[in-house]
């Protein structure tokens, strides 16, 4: 039967079984019992997903019910994100908006309200989308994915968690529990911009950056965007050749080209591989100059 | 004006009868309703764009309780959807089942199950063979020679008619000398224009409830603008007696033209309904309502000529409709096309040749504004280079040939011809000008940087009705009836349809204040085909101006009633008599006035008329608008054009508005603020491209890939001024006309105009988008 006569977004005439596990271990024994079973929490991708028939799980397995995937916790030096903690609830958390502005405009930029309060940071992730908003914060603060499994618990960088578009590292059985994201300290700047067809959109391209600054010159340097290639993409050479020099003008343009030329992008409806190309060299200008601290001084 | 300082109800915002329940979600749409035994359906859709459907085989369908229905099993009439125009304007070439799909997505077979999911399990075991047929995509490639003939013969005033070369239907038209025009013209310029389809993107999906009655009838509640034309189509289809057709009245879940016409899913669902001796339920989903309507793709050439003191003195236009598979009014379109172009400003020599081409993708339907908001953005934009390349400011330009009050006026084509009795051109455009700093605005092109700000102009109208003198092609009439009741109160019956916009209440406030009453006493009740008269539809921004002008016609006849009972009761004369309100017992009075105890109240009359076996006051009637009234809008608009990523934003919106007298202020605002939404939408972000490697649409007819602005997008109230001039229309009940299409009409003009102050770069197609922009300034003066 023809694509258009079975996708949709409303109805899901395929049968599955519903679970609702209250601990991590339950969840992990059904995941590893049932190898056609789906992981649920916001649900916000997933069931489009089965109504489009893309995905058709045999199983279930509900994620709200179990507690220790809920909640945000100041640990101090990082801060510890359920995986199941609804975007809504990362972006109204004091701390997230205190000590992780860059997570807070990331968050705030998916969906909508409506949306927000629907789906879980553990999800934008493990949907591995490139261009995940929250995901791509998580790689811009190279946050650390917290990972249970049969075999038990295993950690995994957030630069290291996607493996393509909807694929991540995880195993069979596997299941994200948390994200631990390390606290950027007073000498770092960030700065995430988006751009989408409406205010209310999908990321037609994205960037994230982190700088760690000591005078005018940058100590560190991470450069993440989405939308550009299969995964949220990090640029190790844009970051290298940051890495000592002197945050000026002449410093944030020529970033920003090599910026524009070593992202992957491709032409999909949300816009053309070119405009992608040209609108990372002007939102990584901006990125730059924000997260460097030089905002007033240089709107080309 | 006097007559506004008179007013009780109009003019003064009331909270509508219908608010509560649709702010708090309970209001019930058709796809919300159902009913005991009932079936849900659903369509089987064409994957090919073109093809010969060779064979549908439905023996996988293993459910007993399935009801397949096939292109054999459905009365083999062609018909028009759309009953608004007389029938030698209307084209026919639809069928309730198709076997030649002519566009991915138009409707096979279907099926009706006990559930939507056991419905859509049947459908995915019946298996279709089609024969792929050659498949077009471009109105251009349609027309030309060896293009795979979508249509073979149609049928136009019970003729058929063979289709050559594509072509659905034409229209020329000419006035003057055009050639000795340009000739004698100072200015000239000639551009090429081509707009986009776009998706109406109301909010309720199509749907539809069809109930078979004993007896061989139907009851149908369904997503339309018109209930008796919906009946009318059912009866002509089916053959039932219309007085076995009951449709009726459910709230509409937004429109902006695509109900016009009688949905596909209708017939549909009557065919199933029949069939299965069941109530049936069809609902299109998101995906395949993407899949059955769009706007009217229009590709201009349009040359404007202008002599040396900035008058204009020739035009010529092209048209060419991209209207897709089928006709739903391609042919009335064409018409309103140069009606919106000549109406706009005058011309004294002026040609036009209109082509409404086949093309295998989506239907095209009317979508707010009718092809005003394409052709006028086409015109605005014109006119500001006419304006430059003449040395006139665009503002004044326009000031000195724009069509208004005394001046003939055929907006709604060339049948439909009136002289314009009221006009606020002028006004619009002196206040917005000086709200917006018109004369202070940036040159265009002078700017650099990342960011620069443009500001841009556009003025237009839109008809109220499609009334006129005389009759032509396009009906328009509507009707009501108003009752007194019992206790004094009024019910306001009508056969319109409110797409969401408030237009029954605005009707009922029209009941109210001729009756002398508070809006509270007129209760607006929901009706249906057989306790209505006609009423053609709700389009053409006719709602008030129409249905209110009918409205008013029958409360005056009401209100005469009243008075000659009331004579009779208290040994009066009638056309002495006089009326009252009394907040005290919340009742109306009739009174002879000084002659104490000669009165009553409503509902002491009514009483009296009900013991004395005098009857009911009430009274029902057609009402014809002898005028098409436009009203007339403008914006000004400010915009930040970011060079570096494309993104263009509103800073600020001016707007004003001609709608004689204003009834509902904050509502008619509203209509303002989503007309600029769409507008701003039109020029920046929407487009339904096919995709030419399959057929379909390129996002499939998902909405994630379909973006409509949401407030996020818009400037801030704050930042959006909306003004109403000091009009009245003769014609209009108490003075009003429309809103609903003019609050739409000039906006991507003016937001163009406003992109180009700011750039110094001029687009010709629509949408402008991000690339476009970065292209354009890239090429220009490379990366700021």
């Amino acid at each position: 039967m023809s694509a258009i006569n079975r996708q949709n977004t409303h109805i899901i005439p395929v049968d599955f079984q519903y679970h609702q596990p209250e601990t991590v271990g339950e969840a992990v024994k059904l995941l590893e019992a049932h190898p056609d079973a789906k992981p649920i929490a916001g649900g916000t991708d997933l069931v489009p997903k089965m109504k489009q028939r893309l995905l058709e799980p045999g199983h279930l397995v509900n994620l709200k019910r179990i507690r220790e995937l809920q909640g945000v916790e100041d640990r101090g030096g990082e801060v510890y994100i359920g995986a199941a903690t609804k975007l809504r609830a990362v972006e109204r958390s004091e701390t997230v908006q205190r000590r992780l502005p860059l997570l807070y405009s990331c968050v705030r930029s998916i969906g909508s309200v409506q949306i927000r309060n629907m789906g879980t940071l553990g999800g934008n992730v493990c949907n591995a989308s490139p261009a995940a908003d929250g995901a791509l914060g998580l790689v811009a603060l190279d946050a650390t994915v917290q990972v249970a499994g049969p075999g038990g618990t295993r950690t995994v960088k957030a630069g290291d968690f996607f493996a393509g578009p909807g694929k991540t590292v995880l195993g069979r059985g596997e299941l994200v529990t948390g994200f631990t994201v390390p606290v950027p300290g007073p000498d770092v700047g960030t700065c995430f911009i988006s751009v989408g067809r409406t205010a209310l959109d999908i990321s037609t391209i994205s960037i994230a950056v982190a700088l760690r600054m000591k005078g005018g010159a940058v100590q560190e340097a991470r450069v993440a965007l989405g939308s550009v290639a299969p995964t949220p993409l990090r640029l190790p050479e844009v970051e290298n050749w940051l890495k000592g020099r002197e945050l000026d003008e002449a410093t944030v343009r020529e970033a920003a080209g090599m910026v524009s030329g070593g992202i992957k992008p491709i032409t999909d409806i949300r816009g053309t591989a070119e405009y992608r190309r040209e609108a990372a060299r002007g939102m990584a200008m901006e990125a730059l100059t924000r997260a460097g601290g030089l905002e007033g001084r240089s709107q080309g | 004006m006097s007559h506004a300082s008179t007013l009780q109800v109009l003019g003064r915002d009331t909270p509508r009868q219908d608010g509560v329940a649709k702010v708090t979600g309970r209001e019930k749409y058709a796809s919300d309703m159902s009913l005991p035994g009932m079936l849900v359906a659903r369509v089987l859709k064409s994957p090919h764009p073109h093809a010969r459907v060779k064979s549908i085989d439905t023996r996988g369908v293993s459910d007993p309780q399935a009801v397949t229905l096939t292109p054999q099993e459905v009365p083999g009439i062609r018909f028009c959807p759309r009953l608004v125009s007389t029938p030698e304007a209307t084209y026919k070439d639809w069928r309730v089942l198709t076997d030649k799909p002519r566009y991915v997505g138009e409707p096979v077979a279907a099926v009706a199950a006990e559930s939507e999911e056991a419905a859509q399990r049947a459908l995915e075991a019946m298996r279709v063979e089609y024969e792929p047929l050659a498949a077009v995509y471009d109105a251009f490639a349609s027309m030309e020679e060896g293009a795979e003939p979508i249509h073979d013969v149609i049928e136009l005033n019970d003729q058929a008619l063979k289709v050559e070369r594509n072509v659905a239907c034409q229209m020329e038209a000419r006035e003057g000398d055009p050639e000795e025009g340009f000739k004698a013209a100072a200015h000239v310029v000639e551009r090429t224009y081509r707009t986009s389809r776009r998706y109406h993107a109301q909010l309720e999906t199509k749907s539809v409830l069809v109930r078979p009655e004993p007896g061989g009838g139907v009851t149908i509640w369904s997503t339309t603008q018109t209930l008796h034309n919906t009946r009318i189509l059912i009866h002509e289809i089916f053959g039932i007696p219309m007085g076995r057709i009951r449709v009726v009245k459910v709230p509409l879940g937004g429109s902006f033209g695509s109900s016009i016409q009688v949905n596909t899913v209708v017939p549909i669902a009557v065919a199933l309904a029949l069939k299965s001796r069941r109530p049936v339920k069809l609902s299109l989903t998101r995906e395949e309502d993407l899949h059955d309507h769009c706007s009217y793709q229009m590709v201009f050439r349009l040359k404007l000529g202008a002599d040396s003191d900035g008058k204009l003195v020739a035009g010529h236009l092209d048209a060419w409709l991209d209207i897709g598979g089928h006709q739903v009014q391609a042919y009335p379109l064409l018409g309103c096309v140069v009606g919106w172009w000549v109406s706009l400003y005058r011309l004294p020599h002026k040609s036009y040749v209109g082509k409404a081409v086949y093309t295998n993708k989506v239907p095209s339907c009317a979508f707010r504004g009718y092809g005003n908001p394409q052709i006028t953005w086409a015109v605005e934009t014109l006119m500001d280079e006419l304006a430059e390349k003449a040395g006139v400011d665009p503002l004044d330009f326009r000031l000195m040939n724009y069509i208004g009050k005394g001046d003939l006026f055929w907006g709604q084509g060339p049948t439909v011809k009136s002289i314009i009795q009221s006009c606020g051109v002028e006004e619009i455009l002196s206040r917005g000008s000086e709200m917006i700093d018109w004369y202070n605005r940036p040159k265009a092109g002078s700017q650099r940087g990342r960011y620069r700000r443009g500001v841009g102009m556009g003025r237009g109208y839109h008809t109220s009705s499609a009334g006129a003198p005389v009759p032509g092609t396009v009906v328009d009439f509507g009707g009501a009836m108003v009752k007194l009741n019992e206790d004094g109160t009024f019910d306001y019956v009508s056969a319109m349809m409110d797409h969401g916009g408030g237009t029954m209440d605005a009707n009922a406030k029209i009941v109210a204040e001729e009756l002398g009453v508070p809006i509270h006493k007129v209760n607006i009740v929901n009706a249906d085909t057989g306790t209505t008269v006609y009423d053609v539809c709700t389009h053409a921004s006719r709602g008030i101006y129409s249905g209110g002008g009918a409205a008013l016609k029958v409360a005056r006849q009401v209100k005469d009633k009243i008075r000659e009972n009331a004579a009779r009761l208290l040994d009066a004369y009638p056309h002495a008599l006089k009326f009252r309100y009394d907040p005290e017992r919340d009742q109306a009075v009739i009174y002879a006035e000084g002659v104490s105890g000669r009165e009553l109240t409503f509902k002491e009359l009514a009483y009296a008329m009900r013991h004395k076996n005098l009857g009911t006051v009430a009274a029902v009637d057609s009402y014809r608008q002898p005028s098409c009234p436009p009203h007339f809008t403008g914006y000004f608009v400010e915009v930040e054009v970011d060079t570096w990523t494309g993104r263009v934003r509103p800073l600020r919106v001016v707007a004003g508005a001609d709608i004689g007298t204003v009834i509902n202020p904050k509502l008619a605002a509203g209509q303002v603020h989503g007309g600029f939404a769409q507008g701003w939408s039109m020029v920046v972000n929407e487009d339904l491209p096919h995709d030419p490697a399959t057929g379909d649409l390129l996002n499939r007819g998902f909405l994630a890939d379909y973006k409509v602005p949401t407030t996020r997008d818009m400037p801030n109230l704050d930042d959006f001024t909306v003004f109403f001039t000091d009009t009245y229309e003769p014609t209009g009940p108490f003075g009003a006309k429309g809103i609903g299409e003019g609050a739409l009409n000039p906006v991507a003009g003016a937001v163009a105009n406003a992109v180009q102050n700011a750039l110094g770069v001029r687009f010709y197609d629509l949408p402008i988008t991000k690339d476009m922009i970065l292209a354009a300034v890239g090429g220009k003066e490379g990366q700021a």
